[in-house]
């Protein structure tokens, strides 16, 4: 077979029971791989109602036909569970080298299900698999835990899935790793693999992805590679990693300084990627056949910190535990609690989520020391910070009540509602380091209806509104108008959401790093139709390409309407909608005075999308259009319930 | 005459992704992996670190010297040892000589297999025209030399002149 290695591994750690199960042509047509085939598993496997900790719940690892391919960036693996933050359809992407692994092993997906007596780790080594005793290794770090792994199956050159203490400790938003440092961030994916007692899946993949047509895959893997040669978004990553978004932040007044209450701040560049690289850079990393090597190796050379060194870190880590926090005077803060968030394997961005909103309820004296165990949890204080990363990976003191997500955490302190007002966060989930009133109405509007919680500024990426002018003529390609490349406007803001939310979903399938297709605008749609068929010797064309994307989407959508969350839940946090930007000291920061105007969005977007426009559910058309006719059949009932429950206060979070 | 070129690795700057691997055995092979690699990356993720290990292309070769059949042989023309997949028995010999571990035994055949500067390609190797970091590049020694020398030449003076001034 072509492309694909046909088969899944299925594990119930439960019975011990480890299955292989063919994967049939007409499956892989239809839903390509990786985020298409878990999110098909989810739906179908994973009652709305679920517990996320139910042991019956699955956790689903996919890789796509383009894994350990030539293709630029083909290391990624899609992580997908029902997410115990938000309740939720939970999932989320990693890099680094694990996913090929796998791909080389054999597999095109492994589920995980059930749960061990005792910590366990799974050992695929090619076509055996075995469950392995991990007691000795529960409770370490990431960092400790993979070279003993290593050492005791005698082979180094192994990769490695791994969650931290806050996995184990089922922090609500501890996240997945793989060779040691890349994450799988968001929506508590590890929270699920530490209630299955799984602590590691250690792999080696001796095999090798056959080509159907390698002489075209050559062409067409050179011409990319070429490209991304003078890319000028591939230039600034390779520089300075995602970091070299911070002075950007900053200018745009998208920077979240203090919970998003200002765009900037005038020593933002402290952090910033031209600085990390000038002072604490050790090395750039790339994974697995990436052109782009956007990966950082830090090490902190001066201060208290000094001689601590990690992988990382990345914008979306770096500034929810920092600047979110108020932290940026001395930056070695902020690093080194870029090392916690890993070391503890927690979601950065949630992390600080949970923090800054406890920051902002003592700032507007919703909580006092009384509540948080003595500490001052005032806007910059970097010791709190410190202390309560360290209390939310190990579920102590006050960090026992954040690890359960902002939200949850109000309604736990009994806070009053306005509390949830500075949690920042859409369906339970909080936004990345992200601010719309700046970075763009593209991304206001997709935080609204991203079909994982308020994050996803991975769910559409629309970069078109980002680096789009860095490529002309492209939003007029795409999209039919220039001037869709400014941040601040609403012109072409709903399509480009609904276009790049099917590209970005397809990519995913595919499990190729949506840098090289959203950021850097350098790999196209008929570039991807180009090397799947050249890899699978298939004949997809762009419009199926695109189509597989809106199944997906639309498969994940329905996911959420069956927990009654439709169009009254599609917003932002209030702060976006009501809070003009504030100047803060910086004098060519863009965007002073800016709300979001979401309303003006929604409209056209569930018009191109052929949802409801009352309930925000698929219409029945779209989802047999799309060959969900199950789908279909299971929404049918839910859309008058829904209705009927229109009055019923916003829900901030499910099961 | 002028000087053959030769694969140069500066493992400071490897990021360690890999693109070498995927392009030389899709090239070589038609099939994407590790295992049908001629050059090989080895990471200690846990420091962040990436090594290259490919064939250096030696004068004395050991690979062709330990060869009982003639199968391995130093190829004047391409200025590095040749593996003739007809005459090699699949002894392992010229793998455990190599120096670096630049030699591997082929899935499929059984037979030794070797970088040989991806011969017939316009571009030069796919490793170094595919390296993003220019951890592997296909220069001549002589001028690599000379842009080492420079290169050392200005970190001293650079760290002479912070010295006199600090």
């Amino acid at each position: 077979m072509y492309g694909w290695a046909g088969q899944r591994l299925r594990v119930d750690l439960t019975t011990g029971e480890i299955t292989k199960e063919p994967l049939s042509y007409e499956y892989r047509r239809k839903w390509i791989g990786g985020r298409g085939f878990n999110s098909e598993v989810m739906y179908n496997e994973v009652p709305a109602n679920m517990d996320p900790f139910d042991p019956r719940a699955r956790v689903c690892f996919g890789t796509g036909p383009m894994s350990g391919t030539a293709a630029p960036s083909t290391g990624r693996v899609t992580v997908t569970c029902k997410s115990p933050l938000t309740g939720g359809f939970g999932d989320s992407n990693m890099g680094g080298h694990w996913g090929a692994e796998v791909k080389y092993a054999g597999y095109d997906q492994i589920i995980i299900q059930g749960r061990a007596k005792h910590p366990v780790y799974l050992w695929i080594d090619d076509d055996k698999v075995e469950i392995r005793d991990a007691r000795h290794l529960w409770g370490k770090f990431p960092r400790d835990a993979d070279p003993m792994i290593k050492q005791e199956l005698g082979d180094e050159d192994i990769h490695i899935m791994m969650i931290g203490p806050a996995g184990e400790n089922m922090v609500r938003f501890a996240c997945a790793f793989n060779d040691v440092w890349r994450a799988a961030g968001r929506t508590g994916t590890g929270a699920v693999i530490g209630s299955k007692n799984l602590k590691a899946i250690a792999t080696r993949g001796s095999g090798t992805v056959k080509i159907a047509d390698p002489k075209k895959m050559m062409d067409v893997c050179n011409r990319l590679r070429q490209a991304f040669k003078t890319d000028p978004m591939k230039i600034g990553l390779n520089m300075f990693g995602s970091l070299c978004l911070i002075n950007v932040a900053n200018r745009d007044g998208w920077f979240p300084w203090n919970n998003f209450q200002f765009g900037s701040h005038p020593l933002a560049n402290n952090v910033s990627g031209e600085s990390h690289a000038e002072t604490v850079l050790k090395h750039r990393e790339g994974c697995f056949a990436c052109p782009i090597a956007c990966g950082r190796f830090t090490e902190i050379r001066d201060g208290k910190y000094a001689g601590e060194t990690f992988g990382g870190p990345e914008y979306e880590h770096a500034v929810p535990t920092g600047p979110r926090c108020g932290i940026v005077e001395d930056p070695n803060d902020v690093w080194h609690n870029c090392r916690l968030t890993n070391d503890y394997g927690l979601d950065a961005i949630e992390c600080g989520g949970a923090i800054s909103s406890a920051m902002e309820w003592f700032q507007r004296g919703l909580i006092t020391t009384k509540d948080t165990g003595g500490l001052e949890l005032t806007f910059g204080n970097a010791d709190a910070t410190e202390k309560l990363i360290h209390q939310i990976g190990q579920r102590k003191g006050f960090g026992a009540i954040l690890a359960e997500g902002a939200d949850r955490a109000a309604d736990k302190l009994g806070l009053p509602k306005e509390a949830h007002y500075y949690t920042i966060t859409t369906r339970g989930m909080t936004l990345p380091g992200d601010d719309p009133r700046g970075l763009g109405f593209g991304y206001g509007l997709s935080f609204a209806v991203g079909t994982r919680g308020g994050c996803d500024h991975l769910r559409s990426l629309c970069c078109l509104e980002l680096s789009g002018a860095l490529y002309p003529g492209l939003n007029t390609k795409l999209l039919g108008d220039e001037s869709a490349n400014k941040p601040v406007t609403t012109n072409g803001k709903s399509y480009m959401v609904y276009y790049e939310e099917n590209q970005k979903a397809t990519t995913d399938c595919l499990n190729v790093c949506c840098f090289t297709t959203h950021w850097s605008y350098a790999v196209l749609t008929p570039d991807q139709v180009e090397y799947l068929n050249a890899v699978t010797g298939l004949d997809f064309t762009e419009e199926e390409f695109q189509e597989v994307g809106e199944r997906v989407v639309n498969l994940e959508r329905a996911y959420w309407n069956k927990h009654m969350s439709g169009a009254r839940e599609d917003t932002v946090p209030e702060r976006f909608l009501k809070e003009p930007m504030p100047e803060n000291g910086v004098d060519y920061q863009t965007n002073i005075g800016a709300t979001l105007p979401l309303n003006e969005m929604l409209p056209q977007y569930y018009k191109y999308r052929d949802w409801d426009s009352k309930t925000g559910f698929p219409t029945e058309r779209k989802l047999k259009q799309l060959g969900l006719e199950n789908v279909a059949k299971d929404l049918a009932p839910l859309r008058s319930k829904y209705l009927s429950e229109a009055e019923k206060k916003n829900v901030k979070y499910y099961v | 005459m002028s000087e053959q070129k030769k694969l140069i690795y500066n493992n400071e700057i490897c990021t360690g992704c890999r693109s070498c691997v995927v392009g030389c055995s899709l090239y070589h092979d038609g099939e994407c992996g590790k295992v049908v690699s001629r050059v090989a990356i080895v990471r200690n993720e846990q420091h962040g670190e990436s090594y290259v290990v490919g064939c250096d292309g030696c004068t004395d070769a050991p690979c062709a010297a330990v060869c009982p059949t003639g199968a391995c042989a130093m190829d004047p023309v391409a200025g590095i040892t040749k593996v003739d997949a007809n005459k090699c028995i699949g002894c392992k010999e010229c793998a455990n000589a190599c120096p670096f571990g630049a030699i591997n035994m082929h899935y499929k055949t059984g037979k030794a297999f070797k970088c040989d500067l991806c011969e017939g390609r316009d571009e030069g190797p796919v490793c170094a025209d595919w390296c993003v970091s220019g951890a592997i590049s296909y220069e001549t020694p002589t001028i690599a030399m000379k842009g080492k020398r420079r290169e050392k030449l200005n970190e001293r003076l650079k760290a002479a002149k912070v010295g006199e001034e600090g």
